[in-house]
Order: C-alpha cells, then structure tokens, then sequence
C-alpha cells in the first residue's frame, strides 16, 4: 500500500463521515419547535406571507424530500438563504469565515512554537523545578476555559495595562489591503502594508493567546511525555556517551519520534479551538464566525445552522486528514496498520 | 548554528507593544460613528425595528413628516395636500431626485402603495383595509381615497417610504411575483433605492452599514453634518464601554446597562443625551392565560411591581433617569395622555387582598416570567417580580428568551409567557399606532400584543379613536381608554421609557441634546442631516 | 473508599505525586463547600430568589469577599452554590454518557463485522463536529432546560468513551484469558462485562475523573454563550458572561466565578493525573 492509496481511503472515508455529519445536523435542525418561516418573516408578517416562505424551505414536505433537495442544492454549492441574513448562507459565512481562520491559524501557531519547545525543556531537566513550573504552567492552560483566559487576558493587557487594543481584527482608520488570500495580516503584508500589518497583529495577540492557552499546555505536555520515553531508550544514552551535545540531542534523537503522536493530538486541538473561537470572538468581537453561528443557532435559522455545522466539521476532517497524511510520511508503519 | 533571535525578537516585541499609532485618519471627511443592537430589514416595506428606523429615516423620504417637539403634520415630499372627506389628495414637489438621478413623480408614489401593501410586512398593517385607491391624475399629483374615514392616516404616512420605481423594476430577481419577480427584495435588502440625504455605501446586516451624504438631497445637507456615517450592530458592552472612553464610538444606544452608561458619562467629553414622551416600558400580562384571565389576579400581580424602587434603579446619574413614573398606557404629551390616571403603587397587603378575590388559588399555576437576552434591567425586575410574586405565594420560573424567539412566542396566546417586559416606542405620531399594535384583537399575535386583551370594549374605543378626526373628542376617547385599561390592569404600567444615550463632544445632536426638538417617533431622531461635526 | 486502600501500593504510588494529593485536596475543599453551602456561606439566601437594591455592584469587602452583583447578591455564596450545580452536571452527565459509550465500545470492539463499522462510523460522525458546536447546536433547537442541556452534553460525550474502550477491547479481543473464556462457552455477556470490562477500569475511571473537569468547562462555556440555565440558579458559566459585560468597572463580577471554574477543573485534572500514574499508565 502506497501514501496515495492510504490518501484515497482517508479522502473517502472523511466523505463518508461528511455525509453522515449532514445527515445528522440536518436531522437536529428539524427538530426545533416552534415556526422557522414564522420566525424568519418577522412579527408583521401575514399568514399568507409565512406559508409562502414555508413553501420555499420545504417545510410542508417529508423530512426525506427535505434532505434529498438540500443535498442537490449543496452539491451546486448552494447552502440555501439565511433567514436571519436573507442573503445565501454561503456567502455569509465566506464572508466571516477567513477571520476565523486567521485567528485559528495564529493561534496554532502560538501553540506549537510555544508549545513543544517547553515540553522540550521539561522533558530534559524532567523532575526540575523547571519541569515542574512547565508543568503547572501547561495544566493552567489546559484548566481554564479560553473565554476566561479572553476576559483575564482582556482585563489586564487592554483595560489595565492598556497595552493592546481591546476588540476588533483592525483598527477603523486602518488602510484596508485589496483581498487577495482574505486574511488580512497575509495581505497587507503582500501589498506591503507595514502599519496594517503591525495594527492587525496587535489585535490579534490577546485573542489568539486566549485561544491557543489551552493547547499549548496539551502540546507542551505531551511533547514532554513523548520524550521522556525516548530519553529512556538507550541510543540516546549512547549519544551521550559519544558526547553530543544535550541540545542535538533533544532536537536530532529525541524531538523527531517524539513529534509524531504530538502532531496527532495537535490535529484534535484544532478541532476543539474551531469550537472555542466561538467563545474568544465573543469576548474580543472578532468578526469571524462566532457571532453568525451564534446568532443563527438562536435565532433557529435552520439553513445558516446546517451550513455553519457542516463546514466547521468539513474543516475539520481535512486538517485531520492533512495531519494523517504527515504522520503517515513520517512513520510508515502507520500506513499499513488496518485503521 | 548559534542564531541569536533574541534582539530581532525584542524589537518586534517592543514595536507591538508601542502602541503603534501611525494609522492616520485618510482625510480631512468628518465620520459619525454609532451602534444599535441590531438590523433586521432595510427594506423599507419591512423595516420596523430601531435600527431599521434609523436608516430608513436618512436614506428614504416620507409624503409628510413629524414636527420637531410636537404631533404636527409638515410637508416634505408632498408640498401641500387637501383633505375632502376620504380622499387625501397630495401635491408633490417637482425638485426631488432619487439616488439613480430619476426624478420623483406620483408614478413612484403609487407603486411604493403598492409594493408595500403586496409584501404585506413591516408597517403595511397601518394601511391594511384602510386604502381604498390610489389615482395618480398627473406627475404631481396622487389622491388617496380611504374605505372608511381613519384618523391617524397621515400621521401614518411617515412610515411610508417613497422608493425609486425605475431602479427597482431594473433590478428584480426571481420570485413570487409574477411579472414583478421579487419585487425588487434582494435588491432593496443590500442598498437603497430612495431620496434621502444619506446613500448606502456598504451593508453587512451582522455588522457595519456605512452611509454617505447626498450632494443632491432636495432640502440640501449642511457641511457640518457628518460626511460618512458608520453604524455598527452588536457590540458587546465591555467593549462598547471601552469604544466610547476611548473616542472610536461617538453615539452609544439606550440600551446599554444603567451602570455602563454611569461609567462612560463620568469620562472627559462625554454626555448624555435623551429622548423622553415617545415611549413606555410595560410588564404585559396574558390577560388569556389563567390565572391572569381573572382582573383581580392581574391587580395582584400590579401591586406586586415596586414602582419606587425600580425607578430609583433607572437612574443613570443624579438628574438623568431613563424611566419616569407611568400614569397608564400613554407616555405624557402624547395625545390623550393624562397625568391624572393613577400611577401604579407598590402594596403587598393590597395584593394579598385582591388575590382572597381571585377565583385561582396562587398554587395552582407555575407562574413564568420572561426576559429578552441582552436586555440586563429586565432580568433585574424580573427577579424582584420573582421574589415579591413569591411572597404572594406563587411559584415562577424566570425564563430568558432571545429577541427573534419571543417574537415567536408571541404569535400564540398559550405559548406567551405569564409576564413578558416590553418596550414600545411610538412608531407614528399619533397614539393609535401604540394602541391599536398593543391592545386591539386584530393586532394579537405580535411582540408588542403579548397581553392579548381581546375585550370588545377595548377594541370599540380604539375603533372609535381611528374614526373620530376631532383632536379634542379624540383626546377624550384616549383618556377614557387609559383609565379603562388600568381599571382592568391588562399590563402592568411599570415606566415611562426616555431614551439616554451617551454622547462624544465631537457630535451635537440636535434632537437628542436641545429641548424641543425631539421627534416623536421611533429611529427619527437620528436624521444624521441635522446633526454637526465639530 | 475503604481504609484498605490507604495502605495500599496504589495509594502509596498516588500519594508519591505532590500535585496529585494536591489536587485531591482541593477537590475535597471544593465538594465539602458545595455539599455544605448552606452552612458555609455567609448569605445562603443570596443563593435563590433575592434582590437588594440598596447594596447592588459593591467592591469586595470584609463584608462581602467577593463583592456583590448588580441585584446585591453576594458573589462569594453565588460562586459556592455555583459549584453545586457544576458537580451535578458533570457527574449526570458522564453518568449518562460513560455507560453507554462504554458498552458500544466493548459491543464494537468485541464482535467486529458490520456491527462495529456501523457504531464506529457513527462514533466518527459524532467526532467530525467539534463538541461545542455540536452542543450548541441541539441546545439552541432544543427548549432550554437544564434536562435539555444535560442531555445535549451527554450526546456529545459518549462517542470519546466509544473510541476509546474500542481500541482497548480489539486488543484484548485475542488474549488468552478471552478465548479461554469463549472456549468453555461463556456468553458474550459475560465476556464482554466480567473478563474484558474489568481490565479497561483503570482507564475509564481515569478518563471518567478528568472528563468531569472538561465536561463542566464545556457546560461553562454553553452558560457563557447564554445557553445555560436559567436565573436565578447560580451558575458559573453564566456568571462570567453576565459580569463580562461590566468590565472593567466591575471586575470581580467576572474574575472570581472565573477562577472558580479554574480550580474545579484543575482539581478534577490532577486527580485523574495521579490515578493515571497510580494505574501505572504513562509516567
């Protein structure tokens, strides 16, 4: 077996769960209570006007007719129209989704380069006070949930200290680069924009802490973990006895095995930080999203529901899928384990 | 490799934390910058909530418009109008010009009649049943004839935006329409066609709408008034509070927190501004649903409400409050207001009293108070209703409802909660438009309805109102009205609402900060026209 | 626990880890002041239906620790109480969710064929849609209750206790004592709960204490985005959003129910840590 059959069977498989995650959404949102067209129309509506709607979103149909046109519409790249935007949900959340991703971006970022480097450390002083410290350091990020880390860090770096702006993605007087990737510290940075850039990555900082604290603790700890394990094994005792130095030691013979089910978990971290950027938009008012997925799930706009849900799981599969495919070229042996 | 980041790392450092402060304003243009809760509709057929009235006001014109500080009708795109008997017939003026560039005529006229009465949302309810008509003999001229004689009909008219024919039949999409598609929805839902003295520039409902003058507007736009207008949706209050402190947010909204308020009017070169007369805030109670079908259980409830000590919570700072005491439905100065209808007292002993005549015992129902997410002093009553109902002997759930959810809950009389808060701001002129949306049976079914009445007597009086066209008679039968509602307590009459809203120096706001000046309905205070930058 | 266990190697090998005994401490401190609240806390009523007007938005004091709210409750017997109904959401919660996850697990792992490709794929559904939205999700169509909101966490919890005792049980399915157990004809029943349940304990408990820390940070973060449950129960979650709004002025109101979630899951994670170690996984 091959990278690229291992390749395929990932991608159909990741299909397949996809399906079922449509399936399973699509079922959830047509359990809500109450009218949706009714909703959707607003208070002054007349009845005739909220049957018109209801007609359009297929609500006088079986569920199964139901899912059978929204899986058409879908695959003409159609979510449908929001009812609380009244304008395609496809649209919508092209338009707030690249906030998020520049958010999640930095904040796996943060969480790797600060991450591993401090389970490197307390792998190789393990039982220090410096391992511990680490360790306590990564347990508070793990503990505490990212909206608290977001009105902690909130209250001291911009109320208190006063030192980072307190919300937004940019400054309002901020030159605005042309679009070009959509996330816009990348694209001023294109179109060299040096004050953009630097007023977009002051704004980012607190959300993006917030957002990475509590994997960077899980990094942290597991990169340790994954080391102490190697550290044990005896090549590296002969790498010692052959005098390499601790830290080429750490980085040729102990980091590299050590990164691989690192690697694996750091996937499922950013799983859980699409979901906390939720929360952390909120607190900083990032405009990614959160606020839509908010504001669609209690406004039970059906359409918005399903689309959002279906494309925070679809990013969901391909950064996992991506992440499978990495390991499986650092470690063979994986590929031809019957997953 | 001994790479040394560590200097590179702390320059970086140093320049994030400097607060880097080149982004300079792009020119000399001078840009107001507001928030409100949140858009629903800028389609003028639909529009209907605050921030909608915002907009709408600056981006669409009306036949007539309110006078300043008073219930007066005034020309504005009709030039004059006479009245023979139900036939309302206007003279438009000849020196309008929509957006596009397109001349207003009475064409236009009639077809936003129609567009409006075809869409069958938003305000439409106004003219429901009422228009008979409408014929349009010249350019100039549209004559309306009514069904039956209807009083608030031109106080009415100020809901009616006048919209550009020619760019909506150029800009239909699919839909039910027929011939007519989607009566230009999509279109009139992202940008404006209308002759306002703003333009739309961009609109993302979730966010920002940002509005330009109009070097064309019919009346003029002063220089002072500001160039670009931001408004922005839903801004959290930590960082509406810091927004304001800090200058990036010139105009807050009424409905920050008292406490918010209090802090960021304590800052340099901010003040408050406030729209009083215009609005009343109500605990309405489902006169359907037991045991609140029985008057003397409503009576209990009312005199369960501490009246003093809620008014004393409204108080923002010591001489500007945003409730006012509240003698029955109408807020005072609106006609057939009358500040010698009892106000609402605070009496336990009372309400023990009504409830021995109650025919429900309190333990029999679970009594569900409600309270709109986002709207913090609501929840507060709420509490002290819970905890005073709970002397009474009552069993409550506070329940706590987003916006668009309890518009949905009100759609039905079973599923409307118990106790339900509400603000009403008057959305015409004229009282009718407060008292027939509130209490007439044929409005049930709304927000603002949630007391659902249903009494014949009731909607006889409001009918009489529609129909009478003396002021004085009309002031009578409202007064007749007020008692009466308070006598069979459909709501409890908690406060009069005023608007406080915090204000930068940078801005005056005539309507808001001058006396006399307030308009009386609903979003118009913000004609971003009469506004000065300084 | 029994006084045996005191003396045991298990207990010697936990009590050997600082942070661990730590933790145990804490959680004790935090369940004897949700169990004792009523005794403990200085204004027990603030905890239920209670408004003072006259004494809203106060400073911490002597008076008041932790300060008082905007109805003038004092946050410090809120935050206590709060803590009553975190515990309670956690332990129904993966009381509903580790059993039944659980026994799919073993059922999967154990019979293999088309029956473990259905449970496991619908395991990876569940697993593709990031908790929190899924939670989101059910709660926002959903009336909110507390009923409701347990259940939604419950549905979103079990497929973790599925992966897990899945790949365990596949492991074990071939050992010896397993197909001793098949070769004298023992039913599947047994097999599956008295010779391969007992060996995955260790881990499911630990998995069950550490997941009592993530599953009230996950139900705090539902109250955060006002999906909660309803005042005036105090609830921590709830609390945090509601004072967020009133930052900086009124900082304690978010800060203290903050840290207060901080601790409880910290205690239930170095707990689960030092079963872990005491279990002889990991290090």
């Amino acid at each position: 077996m091959n990278l690229w059959r291992y390749f395929l069977g990932r991608l159909l498989g990741s299909l397949i769960v996809l399906v079922g995650v449509s399936i399973l959404i699509f079922g959830v949102a047509r359990l809500i209570p109450g009218d949706p067209a009714r909703i959707a129309m607003g208070p002054m509506a007349s009845a005739e006007q909220v049957e018109l709607m209801r007609e359009r979103l297929r609500l006088n149909e079986p569920v199964v007719v139901q899912y059978g046109g929204f899986v058409r519409d879908l695959l003409r790249g159609d979510l449908g129209i929001s009812l609380y935007t009244k304008r395609p949900v496809t649209s919508d959340i092209l338009s707030t989704l690249p906030a998020t991703l520049e958010l999640v971006i930095a904040a796996a970022l943060i969480m790797t380069l600060i991450g591993v480097p401090l389970g490197v450390v307390a792998a190789r002083y393990r039982n220090s006070g410096v391992d511990r410290a680490a360790n306590l350091a990564a347990l508070l990020g793990v503990v505490t949930p990212s909206f608290v880390w977001a009105i902690f860090l909130m209250l001291v770096f911009a109320f208190a200290l006063d030192i980072f702006p307190i919300a937004g993605r940019v400054s309002r007087s901020a030159e605005l680069p042309p679009t070009i990737t959509s996330l816009l510290i990348l694209d001023s940075a294109i179109a060299g924009m040096w004050p953009t850039v630097l007023d977009a990555l002051r704004h980012i900082v607190l959300p993006a802490f917030a957002l990475a604290m509590g994997g960077l603790g899980t990094a942290a700890r597991l990169t340790r973990a994954n080391m102490s394990e190697v550290y044990d094994r005896q090549y590296i005792q002969l790498a010692r006895a052959f005098a390499y130095t601790e830290r080429e030691i750490a980085c040729k013979y102990a980091l590299r095995p050590a990164m691989v089910p690192t690697l694996t978990i750091l996937g499922l971290d950013f799983a859980i930080m699409l979901g906390n950027a939720f929360l952390v938009e909120m607190v900083f008012a990032w405009p990614g999203m959160a606020r839509y997925g908010v504001e669609v799930i209690i406004r039970k706009d059906l359409n918005g529901i399903v689309g959002t849900v279906l494309v925070i799981s679809a990013f969901f599969l391909i950064i996992n899928m991506i992440i499978d495919i990495v390991v499986a070229y650092m470690n063979p042996r994986i590929r031809f384990q019957n997953r | 490799m001994k790479k040394t980041y560590g200097p590179l790392i702390a320059a970086a450092t140093a320049l994030l934390l400097s607060g880097y402060a080149a982004v300079a304003p792009l020119s000399a243009q001078t840009v107001l910058r507001l928030d409100e809760h949140a858009i629903g509709e800028i389609d003028p057929a639909k529009a209907t909530d605050y921030a909608d009235s915002i907009i709408f006001y600056n981006i669409y014109d009306t036949l007539v418009i309110p006078a300043a500080g008073g219930t007066d009708i005034l020309p504005h795109l009709a030039e004059s109008w006479s009245i023979d008997g139900q036939t309302y017939t206007f003279t438009l003026r000849d020196d309008v010009q929509f957006h596009s560039g397109n001349v207003m005529d009475s064409d236009d006229v009639a077809f936003s009649i129609e567009r409006m009465m075809a869409l069958g949302q938003g305000f439409s309810s106004l003219f429901a049943g009422v228009i008979d008509s409408v014929e349009t003999p010249d350019a100039r001229t549209v004559s309306i004839t009514l069904t039956e004689p209807y009083a608030p009909f031109l106080g009415s008219l100020v809901r009616l935006a006048i919209v550009d024919k020619d760019a909506v039949l150029d800009n239909l999409a699919e839909g039910d329409y027929g011939d007519l598609g989607d009566y230009g929805q999509a279109y009139l839902t992202s940008t404006t066609a209308g002759t306002g003295a703003y333009t739309i520039s961009s609109h993302n409902p979730q966010e920002l709408t940002v509005m330009v003058k109009n070097a064309n507007y019919f009346l003029g736009v002063p220089a002072e008034a500001p160039d670009t207008v931001e408004l922005q949706y839903a801004i959290e209050p930590a960082t509406l509070r810091a927004l304001i402190t800090r200058g990036e947010l010139d105009i807050g909204d009424q409905w920050m927190a008292p406490e918010i308020k209090a802090a960021v009017s304590a800052e340099e070169g901010v003040s408050l501004g406030q729209v009083a007369g215009i609005s009343s805030f109500y605990l309405k109670l489902n006169n359907q649903r037991p045991p609140l079908d029985d008057v003397h259980c409503r009576r209990a409830f009312a005199l369960a409400y501490d009246y003093d000590a809620i008014l004393e919570q409204t108080q923002v700072t010591e001489e500007i409050a945003f409730g006012r005491r509240a003698h029955g439905p109408l807020p005072l100065g609106v006609l057939g207001s009358d500040e010698n209808i009892p106000a609402g007292r605070f009496d336990l002993d009372a309400a023990k009293a009504e409830l021995e005549q109650c025919q429900y015992d309190p333990g029999e129902h679970e009594i569900q108070l409600n309270w709109v997410a986002g709207n913090p002093i609501q929840e507060r009553i709420q509490l002290m209703m819970q905890l005073n109902l709970g002397e009474l002997g009552y069993d409550t759930t506070i329940t706590t409802t987003p916006w668009a959810m309890f518009t949905e809950l009100a759609a039905t009389a079973e599923r409307t909660p118990h106790v339900s808060p509400v603000n009403f701001i008057l959305t015409t002129p004229d009282p009718d438009s407060m008292l027939f949306t509130m209490y007439h049976s044929d409005a049930v079914g709304t927000w603002a309805s949630v007391d659902w009445v249903m009494n014949e007597e009731v909607d006889g009086m409001i009918e009489a109102g529609r129909t009478e066209t003396d002021p004085a008679t009309r002031a009578a039968i409202y007064r007749d009205l007020g008692n009466k509602l308070v006598e069979d307590q459909v709501s409890i009459f908690a406060y009069e609402l005023v608007g406080v809203f915090p204000i930068r120096e940078v801005v005056h706001v005539p309507a808001l900060q001058d006396e006399g000046r307030t308009y009386a309905v609903q979003g118009m205070n913000f004609m971003f026209r009469e506004m000065t930058m300084n | 626990m029994t006084p045996a266990i005191f003396n045991s190697r298990a207990w010697y090998r936990y009590r050997s880890e600082p942070l661990a005994v730590f933790g145990l401490g804490l959680l004790t401190v935090i369940v004897l002041l949700a169990v004792l609240a009523p005794v403990l806390t200085p204004y027990p009523d603030h905890a239920g239906r209670f408004v003072d007007f006259g004494n809203t938005s106060q400073p911490p004091s002597s008076r008041h620790w932790f300060g008082t709210d905007l109805v003038g409750r004092d946050v410090l017997t809120r935050v206590v109480y709060g803590y009553r109904i975190s515990l309670m959401i956690g332990f129904v919660v993966l009381g509903l969710a580790a059993p039944l996850g659980v026994t799919l697990g073993l059922v999967a792992g154990y019979m293999g064929g088309r029956i473990e490709m259905i449970i496991m794929r619908v395991t990876d559904v569940f697993l593709a849609i990031p908790a929190l939205v899924l939670a989101m999700a059910v709660l926002g169509v959903l009336e909110r209750t507390l009923i409701n909101g347990l259940l939604a966490l419950a549905v979103l919890w079990w497929p973790w206790y599925t992966r897990m005792v899945y790949n365990q049980t596949r492991a074990l399915r071939h050992e010896e004592f397993v197909v001793a157990a098949q070769v004298v004809g023992a039913s599947h029943l047994h097999i599956l709960f008295r010779e391969i349940l007992p060996n995955l304990l260790p881990s499911v408990l630990t998995k069950f204490t550490l997941d009592l820390g993530f599953v009230i940070l996950v139900a705090s973060a539902l109250s955060f985005l006002g999906l909660g449950v309803e005042p005036p129960t105090p609830d921590l979650g709830s609390m945090v959003a509601e004072g967020a709004s009133y930052q900086p002025d009124m900082w304690w109101l978010p800060v203290f129910p903050g840290l207060a979630i901080l601790l409880v899951v910290l205690a239930f994670n170095l707990v689960g840590d030092g079963l872990r170690s005491m279990f002889g996984e990991g290090r």
